[in-house]
């Protein structure tokens, strides 16, 4: 099932900038899903986001949150299945918890998401170095640990 | 002249020569004539049919299917399980991904899995030292630490997303496989790695009284004691432990509300919402209800009597699904309710009522005026039927060719699916399924 998501996210020409598989402690996954601190499942997707290790990927695309969005189908599984059978969570999620995949909503929820997550990475020292040989596709897939590598590292830098 | 006598002498000889050897035959030999007895089936005989997706192993037939030209990636029509020729099968059961099969025999291995053994759910089965598997492509029996092999049976198997619960008839229940919510009924432990984990835990009995029968739903177990009791333990987020809270319980404990006092003799989970059938027949119900099916609120944590349920009649089985309930009663009318593909209209419904599903979409007709309905049961978002004459009839959604109709696309009302066998017990993973039969001769 990994192998297959990761293939949709290839074959729909995301980069991926950075991989890692984390599990979530009880404090950071109540930090990360505070937007929906008063709804009821709140306490449910808390519970479930630490009950054993995630794949955390930062995708890059022209319109990656939307795209993204798309491609995930709808929150509720039990629905998405017949509504959207073709997208991530219809064809791969069990239930509406165990939906299979998360994705920010705008561009500045995932800037908080990545800091949570990798805080080893900087988007703006990113944006400003690496995102021009992203943009232009001078890069390549690293199948070992999953992670976009920029073509020629010490061209990118001069520029 | 001379001639002509001579024929009639040998003709007179020859008659009576026939005539003596038919008359000694009759009364005699008759009785002592080898009679040629077709091979007929006994009552024991078992037979395991089993389709869907055949990616994760969980059909236990990749053998079988390597031999074709092409690799398939699902089964849309039941196949017969070598595995379950060579060996009596007692009971078996699908998770998400994985099969596992209980047998009749007095050997040490008793329990065999096949499929997904991400969280060891099947064993620890490490063909190098050091190098668990995580998919399993056939049977592998699974180790369990049996005191007295010869003397002890396993009666029941029950399977979640990623544990398994052996239910046997001596020595208790054994659970392995993920245990983060404490499914598996013993202490959480914080970052426990359950890939190529050897743990097995017994469970001897349940407040003192022994277990009648178990049930998995994906991330929590469900006990019925002999008493009539329900003991649930694992992830109760949705309330679906019925324990009057919202929390995780890794004890063994007993379900709050109004199934006290009742003699439940069945229960039934493929999700997170239950259901409780009592010896009276009534139906209870918990869990997770976000699509109307036990009442309008989201979730409930301690046992509901069911009053949609109270008008139905006598009800003789129940069946839960992950967005929809089917209670059976005991004129052989199937009702459902809910949310998904129920079996009523070519659309995806959502019905607060329990509907009745017309009994001549299960085989009834004026020539089979007997045909009933005998069993019903759920998979997330499919169903199915078993009637008298041991026809399986299946519909809802047909995620990787599940419901074994010979095609993937979504079935709007029930239709009979091509078992050549009395099918006794259909078994729904997430995206595979398993039919224990018995054979029609």
């Amino acid at each position: 099932m990994f192998q297959n998501i990761r293939d949709i996210i290839l074959a729909n020409r995301f980069y991926v900038v950075q991989t890692t598989s984390i599990k979530f402690s009880q404090e950071s996954a109540r930090t990360f899903y505070q937007e929906h601190k008063n709804k009821f499942f709140y306490h449910r997707l808390v519970s479930f986001m630490t009950s054993g290790s995630v794949d955390v990927h930062i995708l890059a695309r022209e319109d990656a949150v939307t795209a993204w969005r798309v491609l995930m189908g709808p929150t509720k599984v039990y629905q998405a299945q017949f509504s959207d059978p073709n997208t991530i969570r219809g064809s791969y999620g069990i239930s509406d918890t165990r939906n299979a995949t998360h994705g920010s909503d705008s561009p500045e929820s995932a800037a908080r998401e990545i800091a949570l997550l990798f805080p080893t990475f900087d988007l703006h020292v990113w944006s400003q170095y690496q995102e021009p040989s992203f943009r232009a596709g001078k890069v390549e897939l690293c199948l070992n640990t999953f992670v976009h590598k920029l073509l020629d590292t010490a061209r990118t830098i001069k520029n | 002249m001379k001639t002509a006598v001579n024929t009639s002498i040998l003709t007179k000889i020859c008659i009576r020569h026939y005539g003596k050897r038919a008359r000694q035959s009759v009364p005699k030999e008759h009785h002592h004539l080898p009679i040629f007895q077709y091979p007929t089936s006994s009552d024991t005989d078992q037979r395991v049919y089993v389709w869907g997706l055949a990616e994760h192993g969980a059909l236990g037939n990749q053998r079988q299917l390597l031999r074709q030209k092409k690799p398939q990636h699902y089964v849309s029509y039941p196949k017969r399980l070598h595995f379950a020729e060579q060996n009596r099968v007692l009971d078996a059961a699908c998770g998400y991904g994985f099969s596992v099969f209980s047998l009749d025999t007095k050997e040490h291995y008793k329990v065999f899995g096949t499929g997904l053994n991400t969280d060891s759910q099947i064993g620890y089965h490490a063909p190098r030292k050091g190098n668990p598997l995580s998919v399993i492509l056939a049977p592998v029996p699974i180790e369990l630490p049996f005191k007295t092999p010869s003397q002890t049976r396993v009666t029941r198997v029950a399977a979640g997303r990623a544990h398994l619960m052996v239910l046997t008839d001596k020595e208790g229940v054994f659970t392995l496989g993920n245990n983060a919510y404490g499914q598996c009924g013993r202490r959480i432990v914080e970052g426990e790695n359950y890939f190529g984990n050897q743990v097995v835990h017994r469970i001897p009995d349940v407040d003192g009284a022994s277990v009648k029968t178990i049930v998995c739903g994906q991330d929590h177990s469900l006990i019925v004691s002999d008493k009539g009791e329900v003991f649930a333990f694992g992830w109760g987020a949705d309330g679906q432990t019925g324990l009057g809270h919202f929390g995780t319980e890794w004890r063994p404990s007993r379900v709050v509300g109004d199934v006290q006092g009742e003699n439940i003799v069945k229960v039934a989970c493929a999700a997170d919402c239950v259901l409780a059938l009592s010896e009276k027949g009534e139906v209870f119900g918990w869990g997770n209800t976000e699509y109307g099916q036990l009442n309008n609120e989201q979730q409930v944590n301690s046992a509901l009597n069911l009053p949609n349920c109270r008008g139905l009649g006598k009800i003789r089985d129940i069946a839960a699904g992950g967005t929809l309930c089917m209670v059976l009663n005991e004129d052989g009318e199937v009702f459902v309710w809910g949310y998904g593909i129920l079996g009523v209209g070519p659309q995806v419904d959502h019905l607060k009522e329990p509907t009745r599903v017309p009994r001549t979409l299960f085989g009834w007709n004026e020539y089979q005026p007997d045909t009933r309905v005998k069993s019903v049961t759920c998979g997330l978002s499919h169903s199915a039927a078993v009637t008298n004459h041991g026809d399986l009839f299946t519909w809802g959604r047909n995620r990787g060719g599940c419901l074994g109709l010979g095609h993937t696309k979504d079935q709007f009302f029930p239709l009979r699916v091509a078992i050549g066998a009395r099918v006794k017990k259909v078994s729904f993973g997430v995206d595979h399924s398993l039919a224990v039969c018995q054979p029609h001769v």
